[in-house]
């Protein structure tokens, strides 16, 4: 028997994840670079246009920012939910039904934006939390698994949005296609077209970070979801604390839905939820759990859109843009894995072989 | 040399189908099985005695390849074997029907039995494996539904299934893990019936077994083990129940008295903290698995529980502590009647509670040392004011809870599973019996520890008593039990057998009380 050279640890220590991330980016940027070099496009050239177009200027960071305020709150309703050991598969779906009920109040009710504001975000929080109140009840009193319900009611928010901007409340104005009119009125912006929904999102997003460490309510979240016999062993009340929790999840990926109704794109879309519920998880997975680390993980998931965006200006399709994506998260997951491990020193085997 | 001649009814020459000789296998700081010869006879069924750990189980893993023994070998029908693998000890015809059932509960019955099975038809419709598992259930004597899903089918059908399978394959060695434990008076006669049937085809059956009176009414021989070795194999005939259970526990116990009470401790309070007055607990499956149990807990004074495990200690374990609800009875605590089973209103009351399984149910293992150690105090001041989770001062408490309990802790940010079980187990002691200041529920608080910790622990238990804490003390060990208990109840069956002075209390009356069996001398049911 040949003596194991490595060894699993349960738990990776984060620096060494943080460096072997650092080199799946790296190495992953340098496959994707020999891929484009074979296929016929200057990396070199590729890589400056990317780097001019996202960090390196200030259009650039303002439409990281736009991009990431959206991904910050699905990704923070994904990891709240998973501090519980659940899964809410359906920020999208959140997402959509947050942007449909703001896009009513405003299309409904005349008012000044101070008064027609706050109300939309209330309506955007109540969507979110109603389109996940279903599998929030089946998931607490039946033990319904929450990733198929939430899955599912995705594809009915999306056909509804379709609905909506095909059908009632179509766009009659400017006759733009699945699409509602203009909103009359818009969240301000702060920073060129970032508005100040970017800046609301990095509070929550601290903000739940606080919550979850040093509140009763966090550390019963914490506890539920480590190990649910321990919590209710302790008599914490496991089932009102999957309900609040899962709600507020369905909160924030309403409220994302709101803000980008609301501050980006000005107008309810069939297809505009633009996969930040999915990506949502993409970020929550990258965040490993810890609501801090979803603000540099919607960061990175925001420039990779980003690029992608501008791969496809120089007539790289949007699949490619997608196999990009995939290759760069699979070799962080495989550095997440590694990070695991760790060398032992190589001794004989102990004991006599049985 | 060890040459044992056939019993009566066996031609002469036919060698056993099993023998051990010398079967050694040890884990890591333990000798499960040492020295171990068994011969079993070709239309025998020879019973296999022991308290729990006693090795029982890991002589049978052995015997049917699920371990490999270090020391011994294994004879079949005269010839040596070794099993690399259960397939290979199932081929051999050994089959065993282990106590809780190996069972898919989704499929059917007949999926089940051809589940795995090399002889199963490459390409099978219900129709077909219905067929030959009706066939099979004829042939064997064991009436089945083969289209019935295993989960809708009672424990008696879902044993039948299994013990259908293991004949399916051809098995001559039938062994069987307390087969009895989930049946009823009905079902244990039909089980029996079966057996003596599959017996008289020249087969043989291993049967495992803590109810002496079956062991009496089914099996030809008994062999005991005690302490991971054998210590006798008795023709059944020969027997009797005392005898048996004295056999099973009879080993030198030394007797500590650490019932005495140093200078001011406080002494046992007359009136109950808490009680149990016929309380009943049903499974899911509509099994009682508490019956009938009273119980008065007294201040000062430290209650043992003895008892083979499963006999309905983790029952009353979860109802002492608010984590499982009655089905019929009162608790009451401090005189008035608890109506819920609400943990947090029990340890809000007083009550620590050291479960069984800690890592399982009193640890989050994946969280910080801090974290767990707070997970009884968080809320209250200091570490929950005003809704919100102090993590400094989980700091402090945890601190002092490692000191207390005299573990060292390089980080206290770091997962409690990097902790080394034993350390785990003093840490979740210490938690407990800081909020124990009623009463404290301490399930096998022992187990796992070696004998310096066993001392620290019990001693623990007497200084809480001394303080005029409630003690339960729930454990397997008779001679813990004997030291420290101030009167001692024997479980068996989800009920109270009975509740003895623990200083008059001697071994072979628990060993009967344990197998089920009324000592003369001893009200069955008391509680004063």
């Amino acid at each position: 028997m040949a003596a194991r050279a490595f060894q699993r640890l349960p738990s990776a220590p984060a620096g060494r994840i943080l460096v072997l991330r650092l080199a799946a980016i790296v190495l992953s940027l340098f496959i994707i670079a020999g891929v484009l070099a074979l296929s016929g496009h200057s990396p070199v050239t590729l890589a400056e246009l990317i780097l001019r177009s996202t960090l390196g200027s200030r259009f650039g960071l303002e439409d990281l920012a736009l991009f990431m305020c959206p991904l910050l709150l699905t990704g923070a309703a994904v990891t709240v939910c998973g501090t519980i050991g659940l899964w809410n598969i359906g920020a999208e779906g959140q997402f959509y039904a947050g942007a449909i009920a703001a896009t009513g109040v405003a299309l409904g009710l005349h008012g000044p934006a101070v008064v027609l504001l706050p109300i939309m975000t209330i309506a955007g929080i109540l969507g979110g939390m109603a389109w996940i109140t279903v599998p929030t009840l089946a998931r607490a009193y039946a033990g319904v698994n929450e990733i198929i319900t939430t899955l599912l009611l995705n594809f009915i928010a999306s056909l509804l949005t379709y609905y909506l901007t095909t059908g009632p409340w179509r766009d009659r104005i400017s006759g733009a296609q699945v699409s509602t009119q203009r909103l009359p009125v818009a969240i301000p912006e702060m920073w060129g077209i970032v508005h100040w929904g970017f800046p609301v999102a990095i509070v929550i997003v601290v903000g739940l970070a606080l919550v979850l460490s040093r509140t009763r309510w966090g550390y019963e979240i914490r506890i539920g979801g480590a190990n649910p016999e321990a919590a209710r062993y302790a008599g914490i009340p496991v089932r009102l604390r999957i309900i609040s929790v899962m709600l507020l999840s369905g909160a924030l990926a309403g409220l994302a839905g709101m803000f980008e109704v609301a501050g980006t794109v000005h107008r309810l879309q069939g297809g505009m939820a633009n996969n930040f519920g999915y990506l949502g998880i993409v970020v929550a997975v990258l965040a490993r759990g810890s609501c801090l680390n979803v603000i540099p993980a919607a960061l990175l998931m925001a420039l990779i859109l980003d690029s992608g965006i501008v791969m496809q200006t120089q007539q790289l399709s949007a699949s490619v843009v997608l196999a990009i994506t995939g290759l760069i998260l699979f070799m962080i997951a495989i550095g997440d894995e590694l990070a695991h491990y760790r060398p032992v020193a190589s001794t004989t085997p102990k004991g006599k072989a049985s | 040399m060890n040459k044992q001649s056939a019993p009566p009814g066996v031609a002469p020459g036919t060698p056993p189908v099993l023998q051990l000789r010398g079967i050694g296998k040890f884990f890591p700081g333990v000798i499960a099985n040492k020295d171990v010869d068994l011969d079993v006879w070709p239309g025998e069924i020879h019973a296999l005695l022991g308290e729990n750990g006693a090795g029982k189980s890991t002589l049978m893993n052995v015997v049917t390849g699920i371990y490999q023994p270090e020391e011994g070998e294994i004879i079949l029908d005269g010839y040596g074997q070794t099993f690399t693998a259960p397939q290979e000890a199932i081929r051999a015809g050994i089959g065993m029907v282990h106590q809780h059932f190996k069972l898919v509960q989704a499929f059917t019955v007949a999926e089940n039995i051809h589940l795995g099975w090399d002889e199963a038809p490459r390409i099978a419709s219900p129709a077909v494996m219905e067929a030959r598992t009706r066939e099979i259930s004829e042939r064997f004597g064991f009436p089945v539904r083969p289209d019935a899903r295993v989960c809708d089918l009672s424990a008696g059908e879902q044993q039948r299934v299994e013990i259908l399978r293991v004949l399916a394959r051809k098995a001559r060695l039938l062994i069987m893990d307390e087969p009895t434990a989930v049946l009823t008076p009905e079902e244990t006669g039909e089980l029996f019936r079966a057996l003596k049937a599959f017996r008289a085809q020249g087969n043989a059956v291993i049967i495992i077994s803590h109810k002496l009176d079956e062991v009496m009414e089914i099996s030809d021989r008994v062999s005991i083990l005690r302490g991971g070795r054998k210590v006798g194999t008795f023709n059944t005939a020969d027997c009797n129940p005392s005898m048996l259970a004295a056999t099973m526990v009879g080993r030198d116990i030394v007797r500590r008295n650490m019932r005495a009470r140093p200078e001011g401790a406080a002494p046992i309070a007359p009136d109950p903290v808490m009680q149990l007055r016929n309380v009943s607990v049903r499974d899911d499956r509509g099994v009682e698995t508490l019956r009938d149990v009273s119980l008065d807990l007294h201040g000062g004074e430290i209650l043992g529980i003895a008892g083979v495990a499963g006999n309905g200690q983790r029952e009353l374990t979860h109802v002492l502590t608010g984590l499982m609800a009655r089905t019929s009875g009162e608790i009451l605590l401090d005189g008035s009647l608890v109506d819920r089973a609400d943990p947090a209103l029990f340890a809000r009351a007083g009550v620590g509670h050291i479960p069984e399984d800690r890592l399982r149910s009193a640890l989050a293992p994946s969280l910080s040392v801090t974290t767990n150690m707070a997970l009884r105090e968080y809320p209250y001041p200091p570490i929950g004011t005003h809704g919100l989770y102090d993590a400094q001062a989980a700091g402090v408490l945890a601190r002092d809870i490692a000191e207390l309990a005299q573990v060292t802790i390089p980080d206290f940010a770091m997962p409690i599973r990097n902790l080394s079980g034993g350390n785990q187990q003093r840490l979740v002691a210490r938690r407990e019996i800081r909020i124990a200041s009623r009463v404290l529920v301490a399930a096998y608080p022992a187990r796992g520890l070696d004998i310096g910790a066993i001392a620290t622990m019990l001693g623990y238990l007497t200084d809480l008593r001394d303080q005029g804490v409630a003690v339960v003390f729930i454990s397997e060990d008779l001679e813990d039990l004997l030291n420290v208990s101030d009167r001692i109840g024997v479980m068996f069956h989800g009920r109270l057998m009975s509740v003895i002075d623990a200083e008059a209390a001697d071994m072979a009356t628990i060993g009967l009380l344990m197998g089920g069996r009324d000592a003369a001398g001893t009200q069955p049911g008391a509680t004063q």
